[in-house]
């Protein structure tokens, strides 16, 4: 039988449901049970489905639940889509989801209580079916409501201990910089209704692809609204600042939310509106730039950090960075390759740093750590895996996603961008392998107490880490270069129906690289992975890091500088935290309290005013009365009479 | 000749009505009052109603200002006396007012009193048409005011009554 | 039976007698003052109907009278009561003094 669409997401809304409302009293092994087992059915649901569909047409499929808005001209339907790019999230999505929540039960039984177990679970939940109903939505409208909870379990997830205040404060700043990027998109929606008359997708897309002429010169203005809504979840410059907070929350959260899937539904989004970013390649350098700019200023913050999951961090912002340089540029396919390769090795190694934060009793310093590899083996070899993949380092899956998008930006004759990426490359990989090399390498720096507490992660943490470590080697396989074959891109094949043909030239012409070329780059790739693995290993294995606190030392300056993150958040405090708690200081003091308040009281005094006046009137004395009633009557009859 | 009459009386009236106004004390103000309204019943005649003259005299002057002077007896009212007017634009105020109202009177009759039409018929003085009108045409404003004065009557009577309650 | 009277004669001695009752109805103190002062005030009324009455050739005007001094009857026995239950209560008729409803 075939399922329908809608149970994907359905099933983790149930879970969230169940736990949330009964969890606390049930416990931990009910929630447990439901809590996994609900998005363990929904990957299930989902390969059912996608299985299916790989091998047949790849015709978009569409499945209608219920009429949401239909007001005038304008409808938006509750419908689900399942083409090849929303099968391709929907897959990694379960299924590492599903990874990430076995791995969540080793990681958070002991230390949580009934509540704050049951609440993790139920939010994950919740997030899981948000997202699901992001990738699979039909229209844009739809789309948005699984972005908006995607923000909303965001910001519940890292302020999960919200009993800290830096988790509390990072919770509300996730949720604040992801708003300035909703704001773009709403605009951008606005854009697209006005322009279309639709959010569909099936009618948005088509209708531009044929007329490229009548709605090019608008849309340069609403893909930019659109990419601004993308900067604020994928966390690029200049809204990326709310990602290394976010490591505030449990590292499972980190793993699923903040590597895998949430951040990567910008450049979805981006990969969903190719049409109208190819219709205006302004928009497209845009994005590009934005994408080479963040993969470097990430990567270069990454090696000042010593907080093992702040390197994860800002490494995320930095491949997030790569695939936005390859939507940019037009290398789609590639842009959304690496968005699946990245979930797999991120996933693995922010859950292998929180098996070594587990170990070490909640250190996350990596100068205290140092020769875990001898107490945590599984850990230690899943990680190097890991590692090896997002250094780029054939042929694990990292290298081929991150040479299809060198590849794509040398054909699209972006020299520059290129040189960037490039170097970063490099730099990538020797922050990994000097991250490797402090935590697991060398001899143990940290207290005997902690020393004494080292120990491997139990199964149900590890065994997700060994999955995630083989999807890291051959994920990448399906997507192999040209080079080595003519139909060795199964998976260029299987996405390239979503890139619409435009009906005029104003396509991005590809070019195609000579095999020469192509080997050519993937050497100079593989070379810099390499330089920067051995630099690493000279430096933080051989020499123990004295290289590196050398160069810290003849550069002070500069070296504090990068450590602190360039003082990114310090400048955004400046400029505008500051001027809005002024001006909200303003509007309280002045505004309301002087000006509104003052009024009312001043009404109202007058009021009283005239009535402490009048009330001499009452003279209770009926002369005066009779008095009054004909001085009215003389008044009365004067005007009649017209002498006024 | 007759506007002699009827100017006199009415002299008469006014002049007593002021005396009336004027008296310290109240029985001699009632009494005033009683002259004022025989030379008003005067008037009445002179304008060809006879019948209303006569009730004017026998219930306005010979039961309704006997009442006051039995209440007076009754009260033992005194003489009022002569004190300073806590707020003195009571006076004032009504003199000025008092002042404009007889100027604005005597204005308008002055600017319009030509044009008061003469009489079309004149009126005889006979009792049976008034009654045939009473009768007829008024019938309900008639019995209206009998249970108007029956309810005065009781109003009156709870009014006044001593409140001796057990 | 009698010659006609000018209305203007008639609205004169009206107007005047009408002044007299409001000046007294004004200045005086007195309760009983008062009282006598409304009633001067409505045979000002009364004349007046009269004379129009007359000056029209209709009898309207006497049965409208006629209304009046009944109903002045009536008002003047009530009025009366209620003077006798002040007076019982306050021992003076000086309306200056009942001023309880003062501000």
């Amino acid at each position: 039988m075939t399922f329908p669409l809608w149970l994907i997401p359905a099933l983790p809304l149930a879970g969230f449901i169940v736990n949330g409302l009964l969890g606390k009293k049930l416990g931990k092994s009910f929630v447990t049970a439901v809590g996994t087992g609900s998005v363990g059915l929904a990957t299930a649901v989902a390969f059912a489905r996608i299985l299916p569909f790989l091998s047949g047409d790849h015709a978009p499929v569409v499945e209608r639940i219920a009429s949401w808005i239909s007001a005038g001209g304008f409808s938006a339907d509750i419908a689900l889509r399942l083409d090849p790019l929303s099968a391709l999230m929907t897959s990694f999505v379960t299924f590492v989801g599903f990874l990430i929540h076995v791995y969540s039960v080793g990681y958070m039984r002991h230390d949580e209580t009934e509540a704050g177990y049951a609440r993790y679970f139920a939010y994950l939940n919740l997030f899981m079916f948000a997202m699901l109903t992001l990738v699979l939505a039909q229209n844009f409208l739809l789309l948005f409501v699984g972005w908006e909870g995607v923000g909303l379990c965001s910001y519940l997830l890292i302020g999960y201990y919200y009993d800290r205040q830096y988790a509390a404060d990072a919770g509300k700043k996730a949720f604040i910089v992801n708003r300035i990027g909703d704001f773009g998109f709403l605009l951008g929606m606005f854009g697209l209704f006005s322009l279309f008359d639709s959010l569909d997708f099936d009618r948005v897309f088509p209708a531009a692809a044929a007329d490229p002429a009548k709605y090019a010169p608008y849309l340069t203005v609403v893909c930019l609204c659109l990419f601004l809504g993308a900067v604020g979840k994928s966390a690029q410059v200049p809204l990326y600042v709310w990602l290394p907070d976010a490591m505030a929350g449990p590292t499972p959260v980190s793993a699923l939310i903040h590597a895998a899937t949430m951040v990567t539904a910008g450049v979805y989004m981006v990969a969903r509106c190719n049409v109208l970013f190819r219709l205006s390649p302004e928009a497209m350098g845009v994005v590009a730039v934005i994408g080479g700019v963040t993969a470097i200023f990430a990567g270069i913050i990454a090696v000042a950090q010593n907080d093992i999951k702040k390197v994860l961090a800002y490494s995320t912002v930095s491949q997030l960075g790569y695939m936005f340089l390859a939507c940019g540029v037009g290398a789609y396919v590639a842009g959304m390759f690496h968005v699946m390769t990245h979930a797999f090795f991120k996933a693995c190694l922010f859950l292998g740093s929180g098996s070594v934060i587990h170990a070490m009793g909640g250190e996350q310093d990596m100068r205290k750590m140092g020769g875990l590899k001898s107490k945590l083996p599984v850990t230690y070899r899943t990680f190097l895996i890991a590692t090896l993949a997002i250094a780029g380092i054939p042929p694990l899956a990292g290298f081929f996603s991150k040479d299809a998008i060198l590849a794509g930006v040398f054909e699209h004759q972006r020299y520059v961008l290129w040189g960037i990426a490039l170097f970063t490359a490099g730099l990538t990989a020797f922050y990994m392998f000097r991250l490797v090399s402090l935590t697991f390498e060398g001899s143990f720096r940290g207290t005997p107490e902690q020393e004494h507490h080292l120990h491997e992660s139990p199964r149900s943490m590890t065994a997700p880490l060994v999955i995630l470590a083989a999807l890291s080697v051959i994920g990448g396989w399906i997507g192999l270069p040209k080079v080595l074959g003519e139909n060795a891109d199964r998976f260029g094949a299987f996405l390239s129906p979503i890139l619409l043909p435009l009906a005029s030239a104003a396509d991005v012409a590809e070019h195609g690289l000579s095999g020469g070329t192509e080997w050519l780059l993937m050497g100079v790739s593989v070379a810099a992975a390499a330089a920067g693995l051995l630099l690493a290993r000279s430096w933080y294995v051989k020499q123990q890091g004295r290289p590196a606190e050398a160069i810290a030392a003849s550069f002070p300056a500069a070296y504090r500088l990068v450590a602190d993150k360039f003082r990114v958040d310090e400048l955004y405090d400046a400029l505008v935290v500051r001027p809005f708690d002024w001006l909200a200081r303003m509007l309280w003091k002045v505004v309301d309290v002087l000006i509104i308040d003052g009024v009312l009281n001043a009404a109202a005094f007058l009021v009283e005013l005239v009535g402490d006046l009048l009330r001499f009137l009452q003279t209770g004395n009926v002369r005066n009365y009779a008095l009054t009633l004909f001085l009215g009557l003389v008044a009365l009859m004067l005007f009649v009479i017209g002498a006024f | 000749m007759a506007r002699l009459v009827f100017d006199a009386a009415a002299a008469l009236t006014i002049l007593f009505a002021a005396v009336m106004v004027v008296h310290r004390h109240p029985v001699k103000s009632v009494l005033a009052l009683v002259v004022s309204f025989f030379g008003l019943a005067v008037c009445y005649v002179m304008l060809s109603a006879p019948f209303i003259a006569a009730i004017q005299v026998i219930v306005y002057a010979g039961a309704i200002l006997v009442l006051f002077l039995f209440v007076l007896m009754l009260l033992n009212v005194g003489e009022e006396t002569r004190e300073r007017e806590p707020w003195p634009f009571q006076r004032i105020f009504s003199g000025v007012a008092l002042v404009v109202f007889a100027g604005m009177l005597l204005g308008l009759l002055r600017a319009h009193g030509s044009a008061i039409a003469t009489p079309r018929a004149a009126l005889t003085g006979e009792i049976a048409p008034l009654a045939r009108l009473l009768f007829s045409r008024y019938l309900l404003p008639f019995e209206a005011l009998s249970v108007l004065l029956l309810a005065a009557l009781v109003g009156a009577f709870v009014l006044a009554q001593r409140e001796n309650r057990p | 039976m009698i010659g006609s009277i000018p209305l203007g004669d008639v609205l004169l001695a009206s107007g005047a007698l009408f002044t007299v009752g409001i000046a007294g109805a004004l200045l005086r103190r007195s309760a009983i003052a008062i009282f006598l002062s409304i009633e001067v005030m409505m045979n000002a009324a009364n004349l007046a109907l009269i004379g129009y009455g007359s000056a029209l050739g209709t009898r309207e005007g006497q049965i409208v009278v006629f209304f009046v001094i009944a109903i002045a009857a009536a008002e003047a026995s009530v009025g009366l009561a209620i003077f006798v239950a002040v007076f019982r209560h306050k021992e003076t008729i000086d309306v200056n003094k009942i001023n309880l409803l003062r501000w």
